[in-house]
């Protein structure tokens, strides 16, 4: 999980780059300036990339946090 | 390049007091990651700048093109699609599609004129790079897939023209053919992408096509030259074994592969390209050789050839003192593992290539390669001259040393004449290009983009100094650049270069006497800076000075009157 984790903060880091790990790791929809629409595809396709998973166009309403997308990942096999 | 990546080199590029450098990319779709990706490629190519890409609302890319402000651009990149030529070819509209394809074609057409207007505008201006439609036309028609409709075929025949036209403007078309080399057709959209964010390209083809854009944009400096071997690499066979009539190039030997060779070298040295010949042979056979009226390379393009028994990187040494060029801008071919660790070895900087003399299929990429390398967007007649004139400064070197005691009598005798032009034309490719790829006789040895050079020239009080010359042995083009400002503080040059080609002939000291005279000043101040290679700039600001030069330096008009040498050529002012 640790490392699924340090992957997945690497991905955040890359779109929200002035956060601290402390901030992105809970970051969330709405409470980040500067997540919006672009920022979730952006940061999906991040995900997607380093995960090999593929998001549905649902999950861009439901992956809006860290956290969630962590819960995901691990749903996938990314324990 | 992976998106991550692409974020990644951009969360680094240099920040703070870092010049920035300012691209559009026009798209009629939401360019998402493929501004990423083109941002990331750019910043790259522009380390030393913060790479800024700026994007507008999607939609109809005429209208986004036609209200572009192009003030402090660096360049403008145009990824095309079908729904840009008509709405109806987009799978984000619905509403019924027209089956006729004379209409589709003629809406077509006028969407192209409106693009190919303001993009011929936009290029006079900027470097353009534009990417025609890449990805998969909609199923429209009503014939099967296996079967060209007359739409898809008008739809293509439109779009060549449009290229071609744009092209001759001054923009620069991603090549098709490399793309598809790069990103295979299938594996290039994402229509759940489009549907979903309009962002219609899978992320490998997004940045592949961000790449070519990239390296249309900023393309690297070509080689200058390149050294070939004889045996096994111009010609199949061993010269000292097979004979003159032995070695070949032809299918009826199964050495066409050299013949290709040949052919492309040709193109090279015609277009400006230094070639030259390294082989380990004796000279009066290699001569004898060269002299076959069937070589697809003529001997005259070759200049120098060294042929002797001694080892190749000795070769080298004497053809690039000949060329009077580094040896990073030079490329080494041999077919020989082994000579070519020789010279590799012995020059670091040299770009040491193998001859792929058995296998036809690594043939083809090898002589991408050279293409790549050696390749410039446009042949200038410089380019043209550049052989011959390096053959007289040979002549004229080896005759002032003759004459040590008298180089003043051998410029007296020259019969040189240049033509001195004050008039600002920033679109003086040539002008650029010597700023850019000079490295002795150079000032400061700064690299100036196409969007700064005319921005610079564009300020108030800014000058330019273009000298062409030419002597009784033979024209050398336009060889030295002057370009600075002149403001309440004087006369301040930015920029001097001047050829390689042109050393020993006093150009240099006639473009600064010219520049007192023109702006009739007491002084000249000078942006110079020592770099790792400028030391005949150094040396020529020394010799006048009486001093080495500082960064940056003053030289005042009695000095340089006091110290300049006689000068002979005539001059024309234009």
């Amino acid at each position: 999980m640790d490392q699924t984790r340090a992957r997945l903060l690497r991905c955040f880091a890359a779109v929200f780059p002035g956060l601290s790990e402390t901030a992105l790791v809970s970051a969330s929809l709405g409470q980040v300036e500067g997540w919006d629409s672009v920022a979730t595809i952006t940061l999906l396709s991040l995900v997607e990339e380093e995960f090999g998973v593929e998001f549905q166009p649902e999950d861009l309403e439901r992956q809006t946090s860290f956290a969630r997308i962590l819960d995901h990942l691990a749903t996938r096999g990314h324990a | 390049m992976k998106l991550i990546e692409a974020l990644e080199i951009l969360r680094a590029a240099p920040k703070g007091d870092t010049p920035s450098c300012n691209f559009f990319l026009a798209s009629g779709f939401t360019p998402l990651h493929l501004a990423s990706f083109l941002a990331a490629e750019l910043q790259q190519r522009l380390p030393a700048q913060s790479v800024r890409m700026h994007t507008g609302p999607f939609g109809d890319l005429a209208a986004r093109l036609e209200a572009l402000e192009t003030g402090g651009l660096a360049g403008v990149a145009v990824a095309m699609e079908w729904p840009d030529l008509d709405p109806r070819f987009g799978a984000r509209r619905l509403g019924g599609r027209s089956g006729d394809p004379v209409e589709l074609l003629e809406s077509s057409q006028a969407s192209l004129a409106r693009l190919e207007k303001r993009l011929a505008g936009i290029a006079e201006a900027l470097p353009v790079a534009i990417s025609l439609p890449s990805l998969p036309l909609l199923p429209l028609s009503t014939v099967p897939g296996w079967q060209a409709s007359t739409l898809e075929l008008g739809l293509h025949s439109l779009l060549a023209a449009f290229a071609e036209r744009v092209a001759q403007a001054g923009a620069r078309v991603v090549s098709a053919e490399r793309l598809a080399q790069l990103s295979p057709s299938t594996q290039r959209a994402d229509l759940q992408s489009e549907l979903l964010a309009a962002f219609p390209y899978t992320r490998p083809h997004a940045s592949r096509l961000a790449s070519l854009l990239a390296q249309n944009l900023v393309p690297p400096a070509p080689l200058k030259g390149l050294i070939t071997d004889l045996d096994g690499a111009l010609w199949s066979g061993l010269l000292g074994e097979d004979g003159v009539a032995g070695v070949a190039w032809d299918l009826d030997h199964h050495a066409q592969r050299h013949g290709l060779y040949q052919q492309l070298l040709r193109s090279l040295a015609d277009s400006g390209v230094l070639i030259a010949a390294a082989t380990k042979n004796e000279a009066g056979l290699v001569a004898e050789a060269l002299g076959r009226g069937d070589l697809l390379l003529p001997a005259d393009r070759l200049y120098p050839v060294q042929a002797h028994w001694g080892p190749k990187s000795a070769s080298v040494t004497r053809i690039l003192a000949a060329w009077n060029v580094g040896s990073d801008s030079v490329a080494f071919v041999d077919d020989s593992a082994m000579e070519r660790a020789e010279v590799a070895a012995a020059h670091p900087g040299l770009l040491c290539l193998g001859f792929p003399e058995r296998d036809d299929a690594s043939l083809l990429a090898f002589l991408d390669r050279l293409r790549d390398l050696f390749g410039k967007p446009r042949v200038l007649e410089e380019d043209r001259l550049r052989r011959e004139s390096l053959r007289s400064a040979r002549v004229v070197r080896e005759a002032a040393a003759d004459s040590p005691a008298a180089p003043d009598l051998f410029l007296e005798q020259a019969e040189a004449h240049l033509e001195l032009s004050f008039a600002s034309d920033p679109g003086d490719a040539r002008a650029l290009e010597l700023v850019n790829k000079t490295n002795q006789f150079n000032l400061n040895g700064q690299r100036v983009s196409e969007s700064a050079w005319r921005a610079a020239l564009a300020r108030p009080g800014a000058f330019l100094l273009r000298a062409s010359y030419q002597d009784k042995y033979g024209p050398l083009g336009r060889i030295a650049v002057l370009a600075g400002c002149r403001d309440e503080a004087g006369v301040q040059v930015e920029a001097f270069v001047l050829s390689c080609r042109a050393f020993s002939r006093r150009i240099e000291h006639r473009c600064l006497e010219r520049l007192f005279a023109h702006f009739d000043v007491p002084e000249i101040a000078f942006d110079f800076a020592p770099t790792p290679r400028n030391g005949p700039l150094r040396d020529f600001l020394a010799e006048l000075l009486g001093r080495a030069p500082e960064s940056p330096t003053r030289l005042r008009r009695e000095d340089f009157a006091a110290r300049c040498p006689p000068l002979y050529q005539s001059v024309r002012e234009t």
